[in-house]
């Protein structure tokens, strides 16, 4: 960014005394003039470019990293959002889009290019109770959609620990979960449609909201592509009918391991669970301490905390069955909600336990993997190990019934051998989840945070192919530069071995 | 465990080696690169001729690589060979409890790969989707001769951008798939079935309308048109079938708010198969599709090429909106065909066994748009792979 001058068009920029101390990483071509250009298009106090403006869009919610964006420019309509990327594509400048910044992977951060905030597109375009269908700008929260559906007997389903702030765009991208998506699905099976504008500016309509769809599957390459493959301007879900019933169980227990194969057992029935989610003693320990305590059994080894829903009749059958399969599996005792506000109260302990554990220590990072469910017991003890190891205290909260584990660690962050210690001891998780057949991340993605464990469960020629999708899409790669996939993979695509001697 | 603290030590190393099946493979994906020589892709060969014209002079047939690769019940996924076929994972999973929600028409000899690559689902899917949604990971040679991997093996997954939805449904066009890692279910206590006569004109719409409203989605709902009720043993009238799953207690509570239809009737689980059976060979096949508000019309645009087809067997998804037509192929059926067809033109039509001048009348080809060709380019560079099936330009 340039100093200010105190041109007609530019007039905002006035009072600027000095260049932005990140200068030298801003990416060619973002300057004055295109400040003025966007300033035009979305009006002068949706670009911002001072440093202590651009401070709050440096991170997202994993403290781990930092970027500055050059710039940042906030449209109010769709119509703003695309010309804001046609500006782009014509000087080629790269962008990184970013909802409500809650993402756990450095997804949404921009080094030194433009950063795009959708949170100003928040409306709900059109409901269809009937179809269950409604149409979404991508800067709608997750729980806002819900609410407004609410009075037709729907919910959107997918809920991720974020979803009181969280948008659906935000989702789209990164192919969010949650714990209901045990029984529901993540974001990808409740995306019907797409109109999605492409980095070089023109406007695309994926998927068909009316019934079957044939070709290509460009919905499901789109959903969870992290930003690479352009901006949903409006995004067609599917929604959900609420349930009938609903019932919550906490069932405690004296060792991970039992309540490891209690999940198992669970499982096994064909009792399909809304949620099955682990808490283990460290973690209910700290979120007893917090404002968000929740009444989980302190001495506890583990917590389940389980929830089944649908219609009513046959539900208490389940809840018996469940019960008593957490009891023959060693639960030392099994409480269910008795109310709603009981079983708020218990939902309230798992989604605010990262916020709990924030008591703890100055700094909390929170992996994302996913193993088979077989594998829970082995791999709960290697971390434990992995722990001890590293003298760091990896604590458990996770959504156990699709095996998707949070190990997450407090530490403090001055402390740079403490800090170097979690850096080994994350290393270590990721590669023993993914030893036990499992992957890096299951409903976070890779962003920044996976890029260099990419390499653990891809091929370098699978890692070429999905570059070579994402190129489709975005051929200057600028959209969303240097996240999912590592540079290094991207380069040998279009010398591929067999091209070279082809036939035709 | 000790394994694990060594594992992923090497940076560059290859993930999971490639099996020597899925090499052989690719040698002869690359053998045709070299010939310049077009491949048709064959699984268990039910389906040869369904799609559109195919350029291609010589096939490749997958169903000589078959077998379960990896199968830990307590998971509830499954990985296998793409030739393997749908009654082998029966037969393997029934064992255990378990079952692979997918029932495409057709029948269980059909494989896996097929399965994904058309995206085959039969009237399951109301409950549980379609290969897309059960799709956990895939392998697969690209017509440019590399062998990849999107997904994994387990059930929660965002690392990478996502090839196994890309795969599912592209028939074949993108790569020849080599393996498959789905999500299972475990079989439920009770699984139920029963058929109510419904009206002829009303009668979708208002299982439509009840199936909005009810607390529960059944396994399966599909209505069927008097011919084909009276093939599956329904009796003579149109009918609507149902399939109820989950506990004793929910599917008997089921059963009783269906029953708002009409007298219900306890049918044979066997009435599914012969669902998936019914289609004669060589039959014309085709959906039509429209938002499920909708559904009364589309079910009497296919009543209407019923009409002027004899012997056309209909039945149709209501909580879906679609509804699939089932026609002899008789010498003397094309040109009127093609007219009741033609009057149909405001819904979605996808056809799933055609002859060439109705492909020509149905939907749009489904890759014409800059991303699909540009996708098809990038994963079939030569053009050697099923060329034509989705209407490709040549």
């Amino acid at each position: 960014m340039t100093t200010a001058t105190n041109s007609a068009s530019g007039s905002y920029l006035y009072g600027v005394t000095s260049p932005s101390p990140s200068a030298s990483a801003v990416a060619p071509g973002i300057d004055q003039s295109l400040a003025d250009r966007l300033a035009e298009i979305v009006g002068a106090r949706r670009v911002l470019y001072r440093p202590s403006e651009l401070v709050s869009y440096t991170a997202d919610a994993l403290p781990s990293y930092r970027k500055e964006p050059g710039l940042a420019v906030f449209p109010g309509t769709r119509d703003e959002l695309v010309a804001i990327v046609r500006e782009l594509a014509d000087r080629h400048i790269p962008f990184v889009p970013r909802g409500a910044g809650t993402g756990l992977s450095g997804g949404a951060l921009a080094e030194g290019v433009v950063l795009i905030g959708l949170n100003r597109l928040s409306r709900i375009v059109s409901v269809d109770p009937e179809n269950c269908l409604a149409v979404v700008e991508p800067g709608v929260v997750n729980v806002a959609l819900s609410r407004a559906v609410a009075a037709h007997g729907l919910h959107y389903a997918p809920d991720p620990s974020s979803q009181a702030a969280c948008t659906i765009g935000g989702n789209v991208a990164e192919n969010a979960g949650g714990p209901h998506c045990l029984k529901y699905g993540v974001t990808t099976n409740h995306i019907v449609a797409l109109t999605v504008v492409l980095p070089d500016g023109e406007v695309v309509k994926l998927g068909s909201p009316a019934g079957e769809h044939e070709g290509y599957d460009l919905v499901g390459a789109f959903v969870g592509s992290e930003g690479c493959f352009g901006i949903a301007l409006d995004i067609t879900v599917r929604l959900s009918r609420n349930p009938e019933a609903v019932r919550t169980l906490l069932a405690d227990f004296m060792s991970l391991d039992s309540a490891a194969r209690a999940v198992s057992a669970i499982v096994a029935t064909g009792i399909i669970s809304a949620a099955l989610e682990m808490i283990d003693q460290a973690t209910i320990r700290a979120v007893e301490s917090s404002i968000y305590a929740a009444g989980y059994p302190t001495d506890a080894a583990a917590a389940l905390l389980i929830e089944v829903d649908g219609a009513t009749a046959g539900i208490e059958r389940d809840v018996a069955t469940i019960e008593a399969l957490c009891m023959s599996n060693g639960a030392r005792t099994v409480r269910i909600a008795r109310d709603e506000a009981d079983r708020v109260r218990l939902w309230q302990g798992r989604k605010k336990a990262f916020g709990a554990m924030g008591r703890v220590s100055s700094h909390l990072v929170v992996q994302d993997a996913v193993v088979p469910r077989t594998k829970l017991p082995d791999v709960l003890a290697e971390l434990h190990r992995i722990g001890q190891e590293n003298r760091v205290r990896i604590c458990n909260v996770f959504h156990a019934g699709d095996g998707n584990l949070h190990p997450n660690i407090a530490y403090d962050a001055a402390d740079a051998d403490e800090t170097a210690r979690v850096h080994v001891a994350m290393g270590q998780i990721m590669r023993a989840c993914v030893s036990a057949g499992g992957t890096i991340t299951g409903e976070h993605g890779v962003g920044l945070d996976k890029l260099a464990y990419m390499d653990l469960i891809f091929s370098p020629d699978s890692l070429a192919t999905m570059c070579a999708l994402r190129e489709v899409f975005d051929p200057e790669r600028r959209s969303n530069p240097g996240k999912v996939v590592p540079l290094h993979a991207c380069k040998e695509w279009h010398m591929a071995p067999h091209t070279r001697h082809a036939a035709r | 465990m000790t394994a694990i603290a060594h594992a992923g030590t090497g940076a560059a190393a290859e993930p999971r080696p490639t099996s020597n099946a899925t090499a052989a493979m690719r040698e002869r994906v690359a053998d045709a690169i070299q010939r310049g020589v077009g491949l048709r892709i064959i699984g268990a060969g039910t389906w040869l001729g369904a799609g559109r014209p195919v350029h291609a002079s010589e096939s490749l047939t997958t169903s000589d690589d078959a077998g379960i690769t990896e199968y830990v019940p307590g998971d509830l996924t499954l990985t296998a060979r793409a030739g393997t076929s749908l009654g082998e994972i029966r037969d393997a999973t029934t064992a255990h409890g378990q079952w692979l929600a997918l029932d495409p028409f057709g029948s269980d000899e059909g494989t896996l790969g097929a399965t994904v690559a058309t995206g085959s689902a039969g009237p399951l899917r109301t409950f549980f989707g379609s290969p897309r949604d059960l799709l956990l990971g895939v392998e697969f040679v690209t017509g440019a001769g590399v062998v990849a991997r999107g997904g994994g093996r387990v059930v929660k997954n965002v690392a990478g951008f996502d090839l196994s939805r890309l795969f599912a449904g592209s028939w074949g066009t993108l790569g020849v798939i080599t393996e498959v890692t789905l999500r299972l279910h475990a079989r439920p206590e009770a699984d139920e079935s029963i058929a109510i006569a419904i009206d002829a004109a009303t009668g979708p719409g208002r299982v439509r309308e009840l199936l909005r409203r009810l607390p529960f989605v059944p396994y399966a709902c599909e209505i069927a048109n008097e011919p084909l009720a009276r093939l599956i043993g329904c009796g003579d009238t149109v009918t609507a079938l149902f399939r109820m799953g989950g506990n004793a207690e929910a599917v008997r509570a089921q059963r009783a708010a269906l029953a708002e239809l009409g007298s219900a009737r306890e049918v044979n689980a066997s009435v599914w198969q012969h669902l998936r059976a019914a289609e004669p060979e060589e039959a014309i096949v085709f959906r039509l599709s429209r938002l499920p508000i909708e559904i009364d019309a589309t079910w009497a645009d296919a009543a209407a090429i019923a009409a002027s087809c004899s012997g056309t067997l209909v039945h149709a998804a209501p909580s879906r909106g679609v509804v699939r037509c089932i026609i002899p192929a008789e010498p003397t059926t094309d040109t009127t065909l093609a007219a009741a067809f033609g009057a149909t033109s405001n819904a979605t039509r996808i056809g799933e066994r055609l002859p060439a001048e109705l492909w020509e009348l149905c939907s749009k080809t489904p890759v014409a748009d800059r991303l699909s060709a540009g996708i098809k380019k990038t994963f079939d560079p030569h053009s050697i792979l099923n060329y034509g099936i989705l209407g490709e330009i040549v």
